[in-house]
């Protein structure tokens, strides 16, 4: 599996209160279209620069840049963008690196406003997957989240994309708001899988600092999620999403056979990736960096041809096993020893004897009954 | 200069605490002459910080005063201020031997308090010249009449004659003064005799050594002398002899009734206790005199340091302190919970707060204090004694009472307690002293309203709570005063507490039959509340042996996992995890269950609370 490539579209109708993202409410269209441009001109930039630029100094890396075989589209809401504009975005990326023909591309998405139309023009410029952002078919918990669209919304978007001939569709899903009934939930699953998606991506509702949502919880407004309850909404999403045939395959997500998200298992493996746009970070061979954050001043670094880059760290392989270790057991199939080693041998034997962790010589896999706790496990497992 | 011993008058103040004795003192030194409005700083005579800050005198004080009395002779007043606090009463009766005269002071408001009571009787016992005083007789609420009727009623005497003063404004200081000259006999010594001194107090200095405050009994003591403390044997040659007056005036000589200090290389306070007496080394004494005792710790508690890297720092700490308090007492123990620490006994609960309060603010480490305890006196099953081992064990540390069929009986310590209170509270008081397991000896109405009600408690009993459980069931009208009281037999049992069947050895204690299911019910509640959930269940039991007393469970954590852990959010995460282990570093881990540090420190700091 080759790197992947991440583009980052800030642009929201509004924000969410639960989110955290690097997200913008109110561009206009000459904003946006400038925003376009200047991620354009970075990404060349980028491109130009080889692989060496965004690797660790001196590391024994190859001048040129290996095929990537994923593209994804983050935000915000790139969909907000015009569909025209969104394929040019597409394209160059295609002109400014080399992508394989094959490679998996996929754009995020919000229910509202998507047309089969527009959907046609993404998957002409080779958009292959489509992430919508359902969260919820429950109005007061889609209320509670400050979700905008009506419950039929998502399912009318997954018969666009598929009128449309996107290859790949996936939902999803949060749940755990406190406006959350069990029912509301078991029902959400049941909508979510009649609209049969390829993949679905279930959230726990987390409660973020700096968001609208920290800080009602603060005033009394709205509730903190309550991690039982969410305990036991994780267990519900395992078995009803299971009996449909779709297999977990990570903490947070489910897929058919064969439609796993290629370009979020290249971030749970420890892969290379770059990241452009706003806020949008990346990671080479043991180097990570992070973009300028707020939108307007990106773009203007990227327009006047400067750095973009706003940090950037070089991990020791001990940082990398640790990363290693605590992506790799959100993995069903868990993390080779190898690749972690050594782990704190006395904590292993505990959690083993707890039920946490399979008894496995090679690999660290967490059991469903430690799947939850996967943070807890990956504390105790740290050496020293 | 030299004043004659029939001019010279040592007095002390009895006074309890916010009852104005550092207002009053200052006020001496201001009639005296001894501080201008620009040397005055308030509460003048009490140097450390704790003192300053609580009101309270730690450390006994003396000071020089010349006054012209209006016969027209210049007298020399010795005022030697007393610790004001139970736990300190064997200072404060060697401070009253050190005097002939005590000015007894109470507030016009509140009337007397068993701890002034408990001292104006240790004077008394000293054959002191007590002359009452009545302070803050400006306030509204003052009920001067009646307050000295009570005096009078205690002290015998007229209540018109006691002498009333405002020390805040300073009317009525003068007469005190006169009084003092006028009814104080002059101290009595033989100045040609072997020099002797009694110690009231020690003082540890980092650049001079003890400072060794004495009253002058015999002979005299001269700078240069070779002086030899008789309980210790330690002798050395006085470097420094001084008076305070207020600040330090070096002297050439100290004769009979004279008070001042010296110093003599001398390296800690252990080799100058406070009741020896000093001597000349060249011609001693043939007896010192009489009343020298050796400190007795009455509660002990276990001092961790919260960082287990801060050990070494912690006895140095200690060894310091030790220095300048001869009074407590520590040696190390190792804790399976809390790791390697001191098991330190102390005077009462007020030394033991002071001692780990100076530890923090002068020394600056964390510590986890154990809850108090007592020292009991365990006598084991004589079938069960090896030959060459005691059939007595002196027990400090809960922890190590051996198992219940190893004992035959136990002795605890306890105390003969004075307690004072209007007598619409005598109902609350016998009740809480009842819970406590008290034993009442004596019940006296001193008047109408005031009620002195004697009782002989466990000292364990009254160690934790009992002063604020006093005060909260009388609105703080009672008060208290104690003595150590010999050793009683008593039906008691070791409670343990099991974290997922681990004993914790820092929670163990022993307490009454009677009440080791309430103790071991609450402690393991309490524990429920502080201890967070963990990766698995953890159950809290407490157990009497093997006996299984109470028991509850913490639930474990069912779910940790972040949501969402893309590209843009694994060096935050990383960060989190990193920052979470450094927090890792914190706890303190009984077997596999993990324990907050904070959550320790809470759940022993109300120890043996209900």
């Amino acid at each position: 599996m080759g790197p992947g490539l991440y583009l980052h579209i800030p642009f929201c109708q509004h924000h969410c209160g639960y989110c955290n993202f690097a997200v913008m409410t109110g561009a206009d269209d000459a904003f946006r279209t400038r925003y376009i441009a200047a991620l354009k001109m970075d990404l060349s930039a980028v491109a130009a620069g080889g692989p060496r630029a965004v690797a660790p100094p001196g590391a024994d890396v190859a001048p040129e840049w290996p095929t990537f075989t994923s593209v994804f589209v983050g935000g915000g809401t790139p969909t907000l963008l015009a569909p025209s504009d969104l394929a040019g975005l597409l394209r160059h990326a295609r002109e400014a690196l080399p992508v394989a023909d094959d490679a998996e591309v996929t754009s995020e998405a919000n229910p509202d406003g998507l047309t089969a139309d527009g959907l046609s023009a993404l998957v002409d410029a080779g958009l292959t997957r489509l992430s919508i952002g359902a969260q919820s078919f429950a109005p007061g918990v889609l209320s509670f989240l400050d979700r905008r669209h009506d419950r039929e919304a998502p399912l009318r978007a997954v018969a666009a994309a598929r009128a449309a001939g996107v290859a790949q569709v996936s939902l999803d899903l949060i749940y755990g708001a406190p406006a959350e009934t069990a029912r509301d939930w078991a029902a959400s699953l049941r909508t979510a899988l009649a609209a049969r998606p390829d993949h679905v991506s279930a959230y726990a509702l987390t409660l973020e600092a700096n968001t609208p949502y920290a800080a009602r919880v603060r005033g009394g407004a709205q509730a903190a999620p309550d991690d039982d309850v969410a305990a036991e909404r994780m267990a519900v999403a395992g078995e009803v999403l299971g009996a449909a045939g779709l297999e977990r395959y990570e903490t947070s997500n489910w897929a058919r056979p064969g439609a796993r998200c290629r370009h979020n298992l290249t971030y749970w493996g420890g892969g290379d990736y770059l990241g452009v746009g706003a806020g949008a970070h990346g990671h080479w061979q043991g180097r990570r960096w992070w973009s300028t954050r707020p939108p307007a001043r990106y773009a203007d670094a990227a327009l006047a041809g400067g750095s973009t880059t706003a940090g950037s760290e070089i991990l020791d392989d001990a940082t990398r096993r640790v990363e290693r270790l605590m992506l790799g057991l959100r993995l069903v199939g868990g993390v080779d020893r190898a690749a972690v080693d050594p782990v704190d041998e006395t904590a292993l034997r505990d959690l083993v004897s707890a039920g946490l962790l399979d008894e496995d010589p090679d690999r660290l896999v967490l059991t469903a009954a430690g799947r939850p706790l996967a943070d807890g496990v990956t504390l105790r497992l740290l050496p020293g | 200069m030299t004043y004659p011993a029939e001019r010279i008058r040592n007095f002390a103040i009895i006074a309890h605490v916010d009852h104005g004795k550092s207002t009053l003192a200052d006020r001496m030194l201001q009639v005296t002459k001894l501080t201008d409005d620009r040397t005055m700083r308030a509460q003048y005579l009490d140097r450390m910080d704790i003192e300053r800050e609580r009101g309270i005198t730690i450390k006994a004080q003396a000071v020089r005063m010349p006054y012209p009395a209006v016969d027209g002779q210049e007298y020399l007043l010795n005022l030697i201020d007393t610790p004001g606090h139970v736990d300190f009463s064997y200072e404060v009766s060697r401070a009253m031997n050190a005097c002939e005269g005590a000015v007894l002071l109470v507030d016009a408001a509140q009337g007397m308090e068993a701890q002034t009571i408990a001292n104006l009787y240790v004077a008394i016992e000293a054959g002191l010249e007590v002359i009452p005083v009545l302070n803050k007789i400006d306030l509204p609420a003052a009920r001067p009449e009646q307050i000295a009727e009570e005096i009078a009623a205690l002290l015998g005497g007229d209540p018109t004659d006691i002498l009333k003063v405002s020390a805040k404004t300073g009317a009525g200081v003068v007469a005190v003064l006169e009084r003092i000259v006028e009814r104080v006999p002059p101290p009595v010594g033989d100045a040609d005799a072997p020099a002797r001194g009694l110690i009231f107090d020690s003082v540890y200095d980092a650049y001079r050594g003890v400072i060794t405050y004495m009253r002058v009994v015999d002979g005299r003591f001269v700078h240069g002398m070779d002086v030899r403390l008789m309980a210790t044997g330690f002798h050395n040659e006085i470097s420094e002899l001084a008076v305070i007056s207020p600040e330090p005036m070096p002297i050439d000589a100290l004769g009979p009734g004279e008070v001042g200090y010296f110093t003599a290389a001398i390296k800690e306070v252990d080799h100058a206790r406070v009741g020896d007496t000093v001597t000349d080394h060249g011609n001693p004494a043939a007896h010192p005199l009489p009343g020298y005792r050796e400190p007795t710790p009455m509660v002990f508690s276990g001092l961790y340091p919260v960082d287990s890297d801060d050990f070494p720092d912690l006895r140095e700490a200690l060894e310091r302190l030790r220095l300048n308090d001869a009074s407590f007492t520590f040696e190390p123990e190792t804790s399976v919970a809390l790791g390697f620490g001191f098991r330190c006994g102390f005077l009462g609960l007020l030394h033991m707060e002071i001692i780990s309060e100076r530890l923090d603010r002068e020394f600056d480490i964390p510590l986890v204090t154990t809850a108090p305890n007592v020292a009991y006196e365990v006598h084991l099953e004589p079938r069960m004694v090896a030959p060459n081992q005691p059939p007595v064990l002196a027990v400090s540390n809960p922890a190590d009472l051996p198992p219940p069929n190893r004992i035959d009986h136990i002795l605890e310590p306890v105390v003969e307690a004075m307690l004072l209170c209007p007598s619409t509270y005598v109902g609350a008081v016998m009740q809480l002293c009842e819970q406590r397991r008290g034993d009442l000896r004596k019940m006296e109405y001193i008047t109408e309203e005031r009620v002195e009600l004697h009782y002989e408690l466990p000292l364990a009993e009254i160690i934790f709570d009992f002063f604020d459980k006093l005060k909260s069931s009388t609105r703080g009208y009672a008060s208290l005063d104690y003595e150590p009281a010999g050793l009683r037999r008593g039906d008691l049992v070791k409670v343990d507490i099991l974290l997922n069947a681990d004993p914790v050895d820092a929670f163990s204690t022993i307490v009454h039959r009677d009440k080791s299911y309430e103790y071991g019910r609450a402690m393991v509640g309490r524990l429920r509340e502080l201890i967070p959930r963990q990766m698995f269940d953890v159950p809290i039991q407490a157990a009497i042996g093997s006996k299984i007393i109470a028991r509850e469970t913490v639930k474990a954590r069912r779910k940790d996992v972040i949501a969402k852990c893309y590209g843009g959010d694994v060096t935050r995460k990383r960060k989190l995890l990193e920052r979470q282990k450094e927090g890792k570093k914190r706890m303190k881990s009984v077997g596999t269950v993990e324990i907050p540090q904070e959550a320790f420190v809470a759940a022993l700091s109300v120890g043996g609370g209900d």
